[in-house]
């Protein structure tokens, strides 16, 4: 009974490694087969590599599987059939869902799915709330503007698929979002890290409302890597009084990594819906053993509209050194998606992640949520400048706040910054996805 | 578990079965044609759950 409780599908979560992988292996040749067979991109992509179906028999052939970016989906939208291109290997007619990327990185991605896909796409999500302990006596409030960007839709999906009950609080602005979280009693809901925060900001000091008497029992976090940086992680559930929970996931790939709850400090990897391969940054060497950090190349298995097979996802991860007490035996990571490959950047000579600044601003509770950071260039030299706002009642401070605050920088990221204070509640509010780390080098 | 397995398989791949009749039978009317694709997603999400593993252990 015990089992039931927490497992979503406790056959594939429990699964012995040694089977595991060869499903995985079993899955990863049916889904490379079913691209070759009916996607010109991807056989144009094999063929090219001198790579037939029948030559993967091992977890070292897939090495050889040619890798996907970004800029190979961008360019292939460029060819018929409108607006996909030949990646696709069903018809336009069996395309039932249109999504597309934010765009951050450059021109934005087009994902088709079919209803099959979009089934496969709420299953993931229902692996993820199941293990943040949704039930059927939840009500769920889902706080995103429903549009072209795939965000919490597969979310929505997922909880009713669970049993819950949705409340969609699509195109409300935030105060009227709170107050129907309030009026109806929800539950939990799903956010990005920057907008939990600013909720909770707008509910205390807009309605006069303190965000952990509203009974929310969990928050589920996607877009953003806060929920897994442990200072920011710790303001949200002390803004909320719950456990905030992680998950990642990207339009072209699919929700593949979801924190339980033990909270063990990393994420499971769903590895019976996906193969998860981490390199070196430098060498491209596989990276098998715990802590070293490199890029993310995946797999989506059961992914068929348009596949997603060796995808070089650019996010920076790694596998963790410990196992999680919840029993499935899908290997974790730890601390989540550290940063992305071209995020971290050379300033002044050292390499610099910006979730390495935000665990550090979000560790004082004398500043608040919202910070901002430019790179840029005063003559030769490189410049930090940090943007922060002192809470109410601590200005007085101000000065050893900001001492504490650049010797802990120093610590962590070893750079020096200028550090500015604005005044309280004059940084930018984001609703979903922030943008406080600008790099003004590339355009000087 | 083994037993369980492969009765759970067994069932879904009989939901398939009965399901793509049903389409055949159907034939040109949108709601039977339409609803059964739905149904054969939900069908394929099973085999996903279920029969993969049950294929696995079978050839193992």
């Amino acid at each position: 009974m015990q089992e039931r409780s927490i497992y979503w599908n406790p056959i594939l979560e429990r699964m012995p490694r040694e089977k595991l992988q060869e499903l995985q292996l079993r899955k990863f040749k049916r889904i490379l087969r079913w691209a070759y067979e009916r996607s010109p991109f991807y056989r144009r992509l094999y063929r090219e590599a001198g790579l037939e179906p029948e030559d993967i028999r091992s977890f070292e052939d897939i090495r050889r599987v040619p890798k996907v970016e970004k800029a190979m989906l961008r360019e292939v939208q460029q060819r018929p059939p409108f607006p996909y291109g030949d990646i696709l290997t069903v018809s336009l007619e069996e395309v039932t869902a249109f999504r597309q990327t934010s765009g951050t990185t450059g021109t934005p991605v087009y994902q088709a799915d079919t209803w099959q896909d979009w089934e496969w796409w709420s299953e993931c999500w229902a692996y993820i709330l199941y293990a943040q302990g949704y039930r059927a006596t939840d009500r769920v409030f889902i706080p995103f503007g429903y549009n072209i960007f795939v965000a919490f839709w597969a979310g929505h999906y997922a909880a009713e698929k669970i049993g819950c009950e949705v409340v969609p609080g699509g195109v409300l602005d935030t105060q009227a979002r709170i107050l129907k979280m309030q009026e109806l009693r929800c539950t939990a809901f799903m956010a990005t890290p920057t907008y939990v925060l600013g909720m909770a900001e707008v509910a205390r000091e807009k309605l006069g409302i303190d965000p952990r008497d509203l009974g929310i029992k969990r928050i589920t976090c996607a877009g953003e890597p806060g929920a897994s940086i442990p200072t920011t992680k710790r303001r949200m559930e002390e803004a909320w009084g719950c456990p905030v929970y992680d998950h990642i996931g990207a339009t072209e790939i699919g929700a593949w990594s979801y924190e339980c709850t033990f909270q063990p400090g990393g994420l499971h990897v769903n590895e019976a819906f996906f193969l998860v391969e981490i390199e070196d940054m430098e060498t491209g060497e596989l990276i098998e053993e715990p802590g070293r950090e490199g890029k993310m190349i995946i797999t989506a298995f059961d992914r068929l509209a348009k596949p997603c097979i060796r995808f070089d996802s650019k996010d920076v991860i790694r596998w963790a050194d410990y196992e999680c007490e919840c029993g499935r035996t899908f290997r974790l990571i730890d601390g989540g998606v550290i940063g992305r490959a071209d995020d971290i950047t050379k300033v002044k000579g050292v390499l610099l992640a910006p979730t390495a600044i935000e665990e550090v601003v979000r560790g004082f509770p004398e500043l608040g949520d919202e910070y901002e950071v430019i790179v840029s260039k005063r003559g030769e030299m490189d410049d930090i400048l940090l943007k922060v706002e002192i809470r109410p009642g601590y200005e007085g401070s101000r000065e050893e706040i900001l001492a504490r605050l650049r010797d802990q920088l120093r610590l962590k990221t070893n750079l020096g910054y200028r550090i500015e204070v604005h005044p309280y509640g004059s940084l930018p509010r984001y609703d979903v996805k922030a943008k406080r780390f600008k790099d003004l080098r590339k355009r000087e | 578990m083994e037993e369980r397995l492969k009765e759970m398989g067994e069932r879904i791949r009989e939901l398939r079965r009965v399901a793509e009749e049903l389409k055949d039978i159907g034939g040109d009317i949108e709601a039977v044609r339409r609803n059964v694709e739905r149904i054969l997603a939900s069908v394929r999400i099973l085999e996903l759950n279920i029969c993969d593993v049950e294929d696995l252990e079978r050839d193992v």
